[in-house]
């Protein structure tokens, strides 16, 4: 097969879009830390760090949380353009939801505003309060969510058991031991103890620790199966020509993207250990123009070791079979060869359910700004694949980033 | 609320002890989980056929905690999915080979639907699967 995908924007062009700010909040358990209160101060420090204030918005996307329709509502009903005082003057705010890869297409939402000029200045706003929220609540909700309820709710499936099937498969597929799979884990956890805002900051986990803990779902042990947890980020778009008036001189855009969405249940997936990866990579490369060994860090969603591995082989970075074995040798950690996840990711960050992507997203975007704490920024980072994944890992999302000089 | 005739006819299938798979009249191709056109040719002209009840496991896994509302008290409980031979997929339950142990159970094992009673389909609508005895 060879599909042509082109990206209708050359690079450096005035409509191209570009990544210009981040802003982030500590994630964890902070049940006295108020939704919009969170989304507010996310705003403002991306804000800040853009270079902007909240007038030069003219759009806002929303990524969805899933711990209260009431907050949602909020979301979905403009509640932030108000708090941001900028009611009279946004063009449109409205939320954009595909799950855990929400955020790759609210950048591939964003991108096209900004390309076409239907929006100048993008503000994209996360945040989700699973770390406060009822803990049985939250795996019911969960177990309605890419699952459908006339045919397999009656199973009693819910996203541990989704997770663990795709593990057993892969571990089945590749021969890799529970030591291997567990290894994925320590690797995102020797990031997170250079992150201060991630769960697990102050805490180092090693194999034998995730392998002596109690078994949930076999073949998951419990330190393999995500934290949930509260978080909020955010990150600012905008043009080439808006940047460079601004006087900014480096920036981030999107050489190109690729998509596969390869099942709704996870009964209807043709194979586990390979989901939609291969083509979204194939449409990925055949947009960007650069391959996998181009990269210089990873952020691939992990909501458990299988799925980024399964990821990491589709997209080429590791062969065939060997995800596991690459992250046991090391080649994910810090000083490693192709450092991924470097904010912790989802199991060792923490999971903000939706916001677990965007947060490896914004981390990404964060690297290749060259603004990620010295302790843990990637040396001259100039080229990130983001990778996401939304339900019962129904899509695989692909957004090949590279940092730009604008040339004010 | 009214269950749509493809979920009430294929459940009424597992109460009688039958795996159904819908099929279409026109295309004559099946379709799993059962839809209201044809994936394959649009046809709304879709009937039924039993399947012959074998397959081979894709993967499962054994829930042990955190079980959704209402099914606290089946843990611990194995989830599969089954590739019939048929060509369609489906998420079934798996029989343990003991009380709490699916030990014997391994991906890519061929395995077979086991009819449990109307009652039990009442309270848990979904198909049960075992180790091919053949």
């Amino acid at each position: 097969m060879s599909e042509q995908w082109t990206l209708h924007v050359p690079p450096g062009a005035d409509n191209d879009p570009v990544f210009v700010g981040v802003g982030e909040i500590p994630t964890g358990k902070f049940p006295e830390r108020g939704f919009i209160q969170a989304l507010t101060k996310v705003a403002l420090l991306a804000l800040k760090d853009a270079g902007m204030t909240p007038r030069d918005i003219d759009t806002i996307l929303l990524i969805p949380n899933l711990h209260s329709a009431a907050d949602q509502a909020d979301l979905i009903f403009s509640r932030m353009v108000e708090e941001l005082g900028i009611h009279g003057s946004c063009k449109s705010s409205y939320m954009v939801h595909s799950g855990g890869s929400t955020s790759d297409n609210a950048v591939r939402s964003a991108h096209g505003l900004i390309a076409t000029g239907h929006a100048q200045n993008v503000l994209v706003l996360q945040c989700e309060r699973w770390g406060s929220a009822d803990l049985n609540e939250m795996i019911t909700m969960l177990s309605k969510n890419g699952i459908p309820g006339e045919w397999e709710l009656p199973t009693g499936i819910q996203f541990n058991a989704i997770g663990a099937m795709i593990t057993r498969r892969y571990m089945h597929a590749s021969g890799s031991t529970a030591e291997e799979m567990a290894s994925v884990c320590v690797t995102l956890r020797n990031w997170a103890n250079l992150n201060e805002n991630a769960m697990f900051y102050t805490k180092p986990l090693t194999v034998e620790q995730i392998l002596a803990s109690r078994m949930v779902a076999d073949p998951l042990h419990s330190y393999e199966c995500p934290p949930m947890a509260d978080g909020a980020c955010a990150f600012v778009m905008t043009s080439t020509a808006n940047a460079r008036k601004r006087g900014i001189g480096n920036a981030v855009r999107l050489a190109g993207s690729g998509g596969c969405v390869s099942h709704y249940c996870l009964s209807q997936e043709r194979d586990q250990a390979v989901l939609g990866w291969p083509l979204a990579a194939e449409r990925a490369w055949s947009q960007s123009g650069w391959g996998p060994h181009d990269a210089d860090i990873a952020q691939i969603y992990d909501s458990y070791a299988a799925v980024t591995t399964i990821a990491l082989e589709g997209i080429g970075i590791a062969e065939k079979g060997e995800g596991a074995r690459w992250f046991a040798a090391g080649n994910g950690d810090p000083g490693g060869k192709l450092p991924t996840n470097t904010n912790g990711g989802l199991l060792s960050a923490g999971h903000t359910g939706v916001g677990g992507g965007t947060a490896l997203l914004v981390e990404g975007i964060r690297q290749l700004l060259h603004r990620a704490p010295p302790k843990r920024q990637v040396e001259d980072c100039q080229r990130a694949i983001i990778g996401g994944s939304g339900g019962s890992y129904m899509d695989a999302q692909i957004l090949l980033l590279e940092r730009t000089k604008l040339g004010a | 609320m009214t269950l749509p005739t493809i979920v009430s006819d294929f459940r009424n299938g597992l109460a009688a002890g039958k795996l159904l798979i819908q099929n279409c009249s026109d295309c004559n191709k099946p379709n799993m989980w059962p839809r209201y056109a044809c994936p394959h040719c649009q046809s709304e002209n879709l009937g039924w056929k039993e399947a012959a009840g074998t397959g081979t496991l894709h993967s499962f896994c054994v829930l042990r905690q955190g079980a959704p509302e209402g099914f606290e008290a089946d843990l611990p409980y194995a989830i599969g999915v089954v590739k019939l031979d048929e060509g369609v997929q489906l998420a079934v339950r798996l029989e343990p080979d003991g009380p709490g142990d699916w030990s014997s159970y391994r991906c890519d094992d061929r395995i077979e639907f086991v009819s449990t009673s109307a009652a039990e389909i009442e309270r848990r609508a979904c198909a049960t699967f075992r180790r091919a005895r053949a």
